[in-house]
């Protein structure tokens, strides 16, 4: 019977329309996925296993919603039909029913993911593809993504839903129960899947063996990736066991649960509809005379009373309408979710200020108020024709312009409610953060009026749509290929021609939003009065009465159109045209607006004709003096600037290329004494002069030169950010034409390809010893001398020390002195900013900040003099007068000038670190870019392979010093386990990876293994040694000229310091190769001794391997000095107390396994080896186990 | 007071459901009596300003409703066929809502409106009870109220009567005759004693035609001496199909009951009996028929 019921399902499920539409989407969706970089496929192949596998989780994540209807519909549409009383009073036994119809829909369901497979492989056969990013097919693959992850999650969430649909009867409930598996699954992955720092146990919790998955791949090399399968160990097993298991047991409980019998109406929702026996046999009361009602009237008050009441009315049928909650719910979730977890991404809070919240609630709510609009406008638009109540509403005296025109406004003050509901989240979480700051004026204007009038401007749209569209689907789907495109990018990049698209308004709590509200409303207007015109439209075609033919409406139309109707419309399309004319002039003649597509094209097109001259020898600047006046006012800067050049190379130079650098800057004048100008190009902005006499080695020239610089009008994309009324921050290259072709702006990765462009050139070898004749960053050393104009009630600060700062004529004007060499590339800043100095060994350490901004300032001036103590002690004179911090808006990072140091409100000045938990990245920032007052200020690397191990790692290690010093060990301990975990994603990417030696501007080597190499050196070496490398390099290359430091000499240094074989092997180890060591520790044994005291066998087993740059690895003998703790706590992401060591002692460590023993006081609870992670181990979970005692 | 004009409706699919009807309606009831599928509906939807008509004049006292069916709009009560009623809307709420649509635009207006028709069809006692829980009877009567609303002058409504009780529709046309007193109500049916017992003026539409048009007693009158009647067995409606102009056929007892129409004494067993307007309507779609 259960047999012959599934395959009457399978039967009837295969002629339902809906199947095939899904298995259309189905295998559309797994065909176009291979052409697509859907997941990042990069230099993997696009079906290596990894993406195989990513792709058969992802799909069978989106196929729940496909699944609900399968497998809802099974038991739901009998009583939807009104068929279930006829089946049900059959012989058929609840079981054969229900299972056997779900076994029948499930196998369809199962058959429909075959097309994944099968899209998959016919997608990577596509002429779109090249062929050289497919690898070889292999059936295991998909074996696996098929019955391991795929069968199985359709199976987890039909089981869920079928029992849901099979206890509520209702597809609504079902429909809700989705919703809230959806939100349950994305609060779960916030809540713990997504965090790396937890391991195990989220794996088994989460449904979909995603998490499982990840954690067995998280540090997977390109090899790896396109080759292996995620081995189906502990955690994968038993996630899918667990969750199969439990998919089952859901499915019996909802057979078990379900009755054949009616359900029929709660008793409560009974007495609720239920009309007492007492009020309904009544008669109609004859009435007592004439019947005399008031009369109406048709006039202005009633029109404006009849408005109202629309909008009431209709405002009423979406809220209260059952889906009305669920996406509400939905979307209230998310944001709060985003303001509460979103704020302490990698354990960093940060002050929750207005101009944070406003693009987080952006964020959160970006989708769901379209898709309210959307559903609602349809719903509203056909109310009347659904409740057939048309005919009765048609045929009173409504105004024809009281459906359209209340319809949108109900939908939009709906809209305005929930961003306004949103606004009050925000606030709560603003003061439940304990941040008393709350900006009601800037949440209004910034945030719930541009959020409510884009939403009008999308409603009218839709109403539109609705109006015309001869069903409701249709306009549905319509609009929801209009938002698809929109989310997807596929819809028009110009604001111009892009519906209700408006000019983005970056947001900071320093800055505001300047002036950039100015194109967005510019735009919301033009958008707006289209809106109206649509509007007007959609009243003159409505449906009223029978005669709903398009045509019939369009000639009704006509008649509608004389009278006020017509004269809005007309106005509607004036101020269309007008905006649309000025904001044309705006975008496109003021600030030359190009697609991407142009902008990308422009670029190749460039590299193509100058890209030649990427070698081209150039002069240096020895001395640079600028003058610039800012005009905060005007979002404009003046620069009239004299440069001496020096050629420095050892050949005669003949030309001079110069460069205009950043859209936005005009070059007004330029010479170069002895030279013409041969070839000027005005598209890409590029000169060529040619000396009359060539330049000798050593002769230098003049150069002269104005720009200006300015902000016109607002522009279509990301507005120029660095010009504002308050807070300026300009560098040179916004300011001055830079030398040459080298630096600018190319094309990078697998889009040069498509433009025909060859592979960038690599960097010189790091054997190629004519290559340390070039700089790696800058021109050489240089004198600046820089005047510096602005507003009065604004502070002027520019790189260099100050030597006179006056006030006259409204202008306050600054001159700036280097007094060491430095490189010509200088920062300016102005602003009303508030200062703080502090004076230290007779230097001016200085914080300049937004009023609002003085939570970290003294922790910056204490970092400040920590770092210059400390670098001072360590590795000779700090060499400017000043060390000063300069606030700036908008970005996350903080860079490093010669005594300036511009540093980001996000990243420095509102991250919050009351908590003293939080691990001081605050601190950390000052003394990196302090360290960079060394590394890349006195010590250049050549520009060469290596070149960024002169600075980053060292400018990090430095800065690891002064954190000691400041905070503690276990925070370096803990920074530690971010670098390795950076570095080692970075590994997985699809780079190919070198030694530090040889690093090529990879950040994750430099940055993230670069200072991990340099902690374990010092950890070996002393402290004291590697210091004195560092500062003997420094003594070598401080401010010198050609030839430039390169790796090699840095290793040198150490090499110079080290003492035995074994020290000149980690130097090699850590530097020139790939190392990476695998250390696990068994479970460790305590007994008691009779004295008291406690002896403890601690297994370990260990390894070391080579890798090669594409992640292949081989296994070397391992024979090192390695930590070994015992401990009462378990260190680990979280801060950890030394109090928690019961030993620590570096045991020689071989290959394989082998037991240690230690006779200890007190009793340990756990053991690990290599506990604070000195070295690179991709699973560090597993050096520690519990101490088992007796 | 009503009057249409050689009104004409072809829909696009060719079917001509309105077919050169020129009506005068003056003030009081008017039964409009149809089988399904006449063109009643289309002839109501037609006045009430839900369709233009394809040729024809509709005028209102002084209203040119085809011109400015905005102006008959103010002054028309209608209570369609057939309508539905939107979910978790009470009975108060959605006469209120309509009385706003209608122009009472005042709070007080509304509220007297409201309440006193809500007396006045005896929903006061369910006035909070959401519409979607009314019988058919209780959502017939909002119907009427919501069509009173604002004083109309003209008053249609579209098959009220179907699927009312016995008793739901006799109170139910008591409360129509009462209010046709002052105003034009046009009634339109399938149901002969809904015409008999309430209007003294109809009309019969067939095909889209008027047949025939009059006070019910005048044209039961002119079928004197022309109906008769006889009570046969099953087997015998064939033969009397053939040879007698039949009017109508009904069950009783479990024989059947024929009428025929017959200038004179057709024989046969046949003997004469007073007509009704049942049979006089019997007659007109009989006649309609044969015409076709």
């Amino acid at each position: 019977m259960l047999a012959r019921v599934a395959a009457f399902e399978f039967r009837y499920q295969l002629r339902s329309p809906w199947l095939w539409i899904a298995s259309a989407f189905v295998f559309a969706i797994a065909l176009f996925s291979m052409g697509t970089d859907l997941i990042d496929a990069g230099e993997t192949f696009r079906n290596s296993s990894w993406e195989i596998v990513s792709k058969y989780l992802a799909f069978s994540a989106m196929f729940m919603f496909i699944s609900t209807a399968f497998v809802a519909n099974v038991v739901i549409r009998d009583d939807e039909t009104g068929f279930g009383p006829i089946l049900r009073s059959t012989r058929i036994g609840k079981a054969d029913y229900l299972i056997g119809r779900f076994a029948g829909a499930f196998a369809v369901a199962a058959m429909c993911l075959l097309l994944i497979p099968l899209g998959m492989v016919l997608g990577s056969m596509m002429p779109w593809i090249d062929p050289a990013t497919i690898g070889p097919h292999r059936i295991t693959d998909h074996l696996y993504g098929y019955f391991l992850l795929a069968l199985p999650n359709v199976l987890i969430v039909s089981a869920i839903l079928f029992t849901i649909a099979a206890l509520t009867r209702s597809a609504m409930g079902t429909y809700v129960g989705v919703v809230g598996f959806v939100i349950a699954y994305l609060m779960l992955n916030e809540a713990l899947i997504t965090k790396p720092q937890l391991v195990g146990w989220p794996s088994l919790v989460e449904p979909f063996g995603r998490r499982a998955i990840l954690d067995a791949t998280r540090y997977w090399t390109l090899v790896e990736r396109n080759t292996l399968l995620p081995p189906l160990e502990f955690y994968l097993l038993w996630n899918r066991l667990i969750w199969v298991g439990l998919a089952l047991l859901i499915l019996g409980v909802g057979a078990w649960r379900y009755r054949f019998a009616e359900k029929g109406l709660s008793e409560s929702a009974r007495k609720r509809r239920e009309i007492p026996q007492s009020q309904r046999a009544d008669a109609f009361v004859l009435p007592g005379g004439p019947l005399s009602l008031p009369s109406p009237s048709h006039g202005f008050a009633s029109g404006w009373a009849t408005f109202w009441a629309r909008v009431r009315f209709e405002m009423k049928q979406v809220v209260v309408s059952p889906a009305f909650p669920i996406l509400m719910m939905w979307g209230m979730s998310t944001t709060l979710l985003v303001l509460l977890t979103q704020r302490d991404m990698d354990g960093r809070p940060s002050y929750p200020t207005t101009a944070s919240m406003i693009p987080e609630l952006e964020q959160a709510l970006f989708v769901i108020p379209a898709i309210v609009v959307i559903i609602y406008a349809g719903e509203l638009v056909w109310n009347e024709r659904a409740r057939r109540m048309n005919e009765i509403i048609d045929s009173t005296a409504l105004p024809n312009w009281a459906y359209a025109v209340p319809k949108t406004a109900a939908v939009t003050l709906v809209l305005g409610a929930i961003f306004a509901f949103s606004m009050l989240a925000s606030i709560a979480t603003q003061l439940g953060l304990g941040f008393t700051r709350i900006e009601i004026g800037q949440y209004l204007l910034l945030y719930w009026l541009p959020a409510t009038v884009d939403m009008l401007i999308l409603a009218v749209l839709a109403v539109f749509v609705q109006a015309l569209s001869p069903h409701k689907i249709v306009g549905w789907g319509i609009m929801l290929l209009f938002l698809g495109a929109q989310i997807i990018k596929v819809a028009p990049e110009s604001t111009l021609l892009n519906y209700g698209a408006v000019p983005p308004v970056p947001l900071s709590d320093f800055i505001g939003a300047d002036n950039f509200w100015v194109g967005a409303w510019t735009m919301r207007l033009y958008w707006g009065a289209l809106a109206v015109f649509l509007l007007v439209a959609a009243h003159l075609l409505w449906r009223r009465g029978m005669d709903i033919k398009l045509g019939h409406r369009l000639r009704l139309a006509r008649r509608r159109a004389r009278g006020p109707a017509g004269a809005i419309a007309a106005a509607a399309l004036l101020t269309f045209g007008a905006t649309g004319a000025w904001a044309w002039y705006n975008i496109d003649r003021l600030n030359h607006y190009r697609s991407q597509q142009t902008v990308e094209a422009d670029l190749a097109r460039f590299e193509k004709k100058y890209g030649k001259y990427r070698d081209l020898p150039q002069p240096a600047v020895t001395d640079a003096r600028l003058d610039i006046a800012i005009y905060p006012e005007e979002r404009r800067a003046v620069t009239s600037g004299r440069y001496t050049l020096r050629n420095v190379t050892d050949a005669p130079i003949a030309e001079v290329h110069l460069r205009r650098g950043p859209m936005g800057l005009e070059i007004e004048q330029l010479e170069v004494a002895g030279a013409r100008l041969v070839s000027e190009d005005r598209d890409f902005g590029y000169r060529i002069y040619r000396f009359d006499r060539p330049m000798k080695p050593g002769e230098e020239r003049l150069m002269t030169f104005r720009t200006e610089r300015a902000r016109r009008g607002f522009s279509n994309f990301s507005p120029e950010q660095k010009l504002v009324e308050n807070g300026t921050y300009l560098d040179s290259s916004d300011i001055a034409p830079s030398f040459g072709f080298a630096g600018a702006q190319v094309i990078e990765g697998a889009k040069r390809k498509e433009y025909g462009l060859p592979d960038l050139p690599r960097l010189a070898r790091l054997e190629d010893e004519s290559a340390s004749n070039k700089p790696g960053f800058g021109g050489g050393w240089a004198k600046t001398d820089i005047t510096l104009s602005t507003a009065a009630d604004q502070v002027p600060i520019a790189t260099g020390r100050k030597v006179s700062d006056v006030v006259s004529g409204g202008r306050r004007t600054a001159r700036f002195i280097s007094v060491a060499p430095v490189v010509n590339f200088v920062t300016v800043h102005s602003g009303r900013y508030s200062e703080k100095h502090r004076i230290h060994r007779g230097r001016d350490l200085a914080v300049y900040h937004h009023p609002g901004h003085a939570w970290n300032v003294d922790r910056m001036l204490d970092a400040l003099q920590a770092s210059i103590e400390t670098y001072e002690a360590a590795f000779g004179p700090y060499p400017y007068t000043e060390a000063r911090i300069v606030e700036f808006g908008w970005a996350y990072y903080a860079r490093a000038f010669p005594g300036t140091i511009p540093y980001s409100e996000d990243l420095g000045f509102v991250p919050d670190l009351t908590d003293p938990a939080t691990i001081d990245n605050v601190s950390g920032v000052v003394a990196h870019e302090i360290g960079h007052q060394y590394w890349g200020h006195q010590l250049h690397g050549a520009e060469m392979q290596g070149e960024e191990l002169l600075s980053e790692p060292l400018a990090t290690y430095s800065a690891m010093m002064v954190l000691r010093r400041l905070r503690g060990p276990d925070e370096i301990r803990r920074s530690r386990i971010l670098f390795l975990h950076r570095y080692l994603d970075g590994r997985a990417g699809d780079e190919e990876e070198v030694p530090l030696a040889r690093v090529e501007g990879q950040s994750w080597i430099h940055s993230s293994k670069g200072p991990l190499a340099l902690n374990l050196l010092a950890q070996r070496l002393g402290e004291e040694r590697v210091n004195r490398a560092l500062r003997n390099m420094l003594e070598r290359f401080r401010f010198k000229g050609a030839p430039y430091a390169r790796s090699l000499d840095l290793i040198a240094a150490f090499r110079a310091e080290a003492r035995s074989a074994e020290e000149q092997a980690l130097i090699t180890d850590l530097f020139e190769r790939i190392t990476l060591f695998d250390l696990e520790a068994g479970e460790a044994k305590a007994v008691r001794r009779a004295d008291g005291k406690w002896e403890v066998s601690v297994p370990v087993t260990a390894r070391k391997l080579y890798a090669e740059g594409r992640g292949l690895e081989r296994e070397t003998a391992l024979n090192e000095s390695i930590e070994v703790g015992l401990f009462t706590g378990l260190p680990g992401w979280g801060p950890f107390d030394s109090k928690g060591e019961v030993m620590m002692r570096r045991v020689p460590i071989r290959s394989g396994r082998q037991v240690l023993k230690f006779i200890v006081n007190r009793k340990p609870l756990f053991a690990g080896i290599d506990p604070y992670n000195l070295y690179i181990d991709r699973d560090t979970e597993d050096n520690f186990a519990a101490v088992v005692s007796r | 007071m009503l009057e249409l004009k050689n009104l004409t409706h072809v829909y696009p699919n060719g079917t001509r459901a309105l077919d050169e009807v020129t009506l005068s309606i003056p003030r009081g009831m008017y039964g409009l009596l149809g089988p399904n599928g006449a063109g009643k509906s289309t002839l109501m939807r037609t006045v009430a300003t839900l369709q233009t008509p394809t040729e024809g004049s509709i005028r209102f006292g002084d209203i040119d409703v085809i011109a400015e069916p905005e102006r008959l709009r103010r002054t028309l009560g209608y209570l369609p066929q057939d309508f539905g009623v939107y979910p978790r809307v009470s009975a108060m709420e959605m006469l209120d809502h309509l009385a706003v649509l209608k122009g009472v635009s005042s709070a007080a207006d509304r509220k007297v409106t409201v309440e006193t028709l809500l007396h006045q069809v005896n929903l006061w006692d369910v006035r909070k009870k959401a519409l979607a829980g009314f019988s058919g009877g209780m959502r017939q009567r909002f119907g009427i109220a919501q069509a009173l609303i604002g004083n109309p002058e003209l008053i249609i409504v579209d098959e009220p009567t179907a699927g009312l009780d016995p008793e739901e529709r006799n109170r139910f046309l008591n409360l129509l005759a009462e209010i046709g007193e002052n105003v034009v109500v046009i009634l339109s049916t399938h149901i002969v004693d809904d015409v008999s017992d309430l209007c003294p003026l109809m009309a019969v539409i067939a095909d889209g035609r008027i047949r025939i048009e009059g006070a019910p007693l005048d044209l039961i009158r002119a079928t004197k001496g022309r109906i008769w009647m006889k009570t046969v067995d099953r087997g015998e409606l064939d033969r009397i199909r053939e040879r007698h102009q039949l009017i109508s056929t009904r069950l009783f007892a479990g024989r059947t009951i024929v009428h025929i129409l017959a200038d004179s004494d057709p024989g046969d067993g046949f003997a004469s009996v007073e007509g009704g307007l049942e049979d006089v309507y019997f007659t007109t779609l009989a006649q309609a028929r044969r015409a076709a």
